[in-house]
């Protein structure tokens, strides 16, 4: 787990030498990146149409590489990801499933709403990614606000209820509410899908624009499967925060002598990566309108 | 004094957290990347009676993604050969001939400080070029501009900067004995270009820039010069 957040590290520094000069850079390369990967699509798609069944491996890789840079762009649920493992004692394992389970469901979501809505209403193209635009993307930054503002109301009772068991030591031996501890903890399986379920309620245009192309080129099966592959793209990289952010957390928590996540501090912690992923959300939204 | 140090210690440590979040999270402002539709192409320029300038030609080539996606939204597929069938390419003639209300025409041409004032754009062709949509039209002069001894300048952007637009082919001069050269001055980016470019890379599809004219900032120019 350290590996990888050392493999994780070393991009960021890696990142911050070749762009650092202009930061700028990186946002237009990431930009230009995309740009290459849907002109593959394009023509692996033109590939496919004229017969070449070998054009799947072209598409496959194209849409892949594709998610794993877009979701370097915002709004897919890396900062949620990354601010839960960060502020809050979720295990590992449980926040890679997080991260691998809302990249598929955002894949999957955006299959239903574009070939539902072409098959079920005969929308038009311009309809589809309208609503996906005007109504799915805010919807999705107000849901992961509203996961933020639950991390922020945790924190606050882990710390009022930390506070009274300091003082309390609760010697009657039975238990007086829960525990910090237990406040402090994202492990239910409700709350894990309350997650994935905030992320993947905003699909990404790529795939939107994939999928209409599929669709109307009768080309149904290879545009779904192409956007699972690119769901497994984004999940590289949402995976890699996930797995990242807990262990940065660990390591904070071993060097320091203190269980980040735990008790009042972890409290804290979870109020602070709420109101991060809040403010952050609220921002994206706000540039919107 | 030890706890203390232990407290100073946990709060740098603490604040190195926050850096890492602010990293993480500063990434979440990526690309959803203003612009989003690429067009290469450029523009010609057509005479009479000598050195009067007529008009423009336009001409549009769309990146090939953008391509199919066009192609889609008209209802229209590429055929099992990967191409256009011609009752398909008049369609989409016919359709994209139907110019938006808030079209702002890609070619801005200047003369002196003034701008000149360009016709509806005229006689749509398109047609698919390996796999890239490529669209002409043709932009008549209100009034047809006398170029003897005379210079101007077109720039080639959309004012919004949803387009893209890049010159990739040699301008023209076209009519006999003008006088005239056209030169291509390519837009060159500064470090504050590439600023401006990665604030508007934020922009979602739906969202236009507070920049009055910010298209023009990173427009490929030709200027016109005649004898």
């Amino acid at each position: 787990m350290r590996l990888i957040l050392g493999v994780f590290l070393a991009m960021l520094v890696l990142a911050t030498l070749f762009f650092g000069q202009e930061p700028g850079r990186f946002t237009v390369w990431i930009a230009e990146q995309q740009r290459g990967f849907q002109n593959q699509m394009a023509g692996a798609v033109q590939a496919l149409k004229s017969g070449q069944s070998g054009a799947y491996a072209t598409l496959f890789l194209a849409t892949g590489l594709y998610g794993f840079v877009h979701a370097l762009g915002p709004g897919h649920g890396k900062y949620l990801v990354g601010g839960v493992g960060l502020g809050t004692r979720i295990a590992t394992a449980r926040l890679l499933a997080v991260a691998v389970a809302s990249s598929l469901l955002q894949s999957v979501f955006a299959i239903l709403l574009v070939y539902g809505a072409f098959s079920v209403i005969s929308a038009s193209a311009a309809q589809v990614t309208g609503f996906a635009e005007d109504v799915l993307t805010p919807a999705s930054f107000i849901a992961i606000a509203g996961v933020g503002g639950l991390l922020i109301w945790r924190g606050i009772k882990a710390v009022w209820s930390g506070a009274r068991h300091d003082h309390g030591h609760d010697h009657c031996g039975h238990s007086h509410g829960p525990t910090p501890d237990q406040v402090a903890q994202i492990s239910s399986l409700r709350d894990a899908v309350v997650l994935s379920v905030s992320i993947a309620l905003r699909p990404c245009t790529g795939a939107i624009f994939l999928l209409i192309i599929a669709w109307q080129m009768d080309l149904h099966w290879a545009g779904a499967w192409a956007v699972i592959v690119m769901g497994l793209g984004t999940a590289g990289l949402t995976g890699l925060v996930a797995v990242s952010s807990v262990a940065a957390r660990r390591m904070v928590s071993a060097s320091t002598l203190l269980d980040v996540g735990r008790g009042k501090a972890g409290g804290a912690l979870q109020m602070m990566a709420g109101l991060l992923i809040v403010g952050f959300s609220l921002t994206l939204l706000r540039t919107l309108y | 004094m030890h706890a203390g140090i232990m407290a100073v210690a946990t709060s740098i440590i603490r604040a190195r957290v926050l850096t890492f979040c602010a990293v993480l999270l500063g990434s979440a402002f990526g690309a959803s990347a203003h612009p989003h539709v690429f067009v290469d192409g450029g523009v010609s320029f057509r005479f009479r009676d000598g050195a009067v300038l007529e008009s423009l030609l336009v001409t549009w080539r769309y990146d090939a993604f953008e391509t199919l996606y066009i192609l889609s939204s008209h209802g229209i597929s590429l055929n099992d050969a990967g191409g256009l069938d011609e009752a398909d390419r008049l369609e989409l003639v016919r359709q994209r001939s139907d110019w938006p209300e808030d079209f702002d025409g890609s070619a801005h041409l200047v003369h002196g400080d003034q701008p000149i004032a360009l016709e509806w754009p005229r006689g749509l062709d398109a047609h698919l070029v390996n796999g890239r949509l490529e669209v002409t039209f043709e932009r008549l002069l209100s009034t047809p501009l006398e170029m003897r001894g005379q210079a101007a300048e077109l720039g080639f952007y959309e004012s919004t900067y949803f387009f893209a637009f890049t010159i990739t082919d040699t301008p023209e001069v076209l009519g006999p004995e003008t006088g005239c050269a056209a030169q291509v001055i390519g837009f060159d980016a500064d470090e504050d270009d590439t600023e401006l470019q990665a604030a508007l890379a934020k922009l979602g599809r739906e969202e236009t820039p507070d920049i009055k004219n910010v298209g023009a900032l990173f427009a490929d120019r030709i200027i016109l010069s005649c004898d």
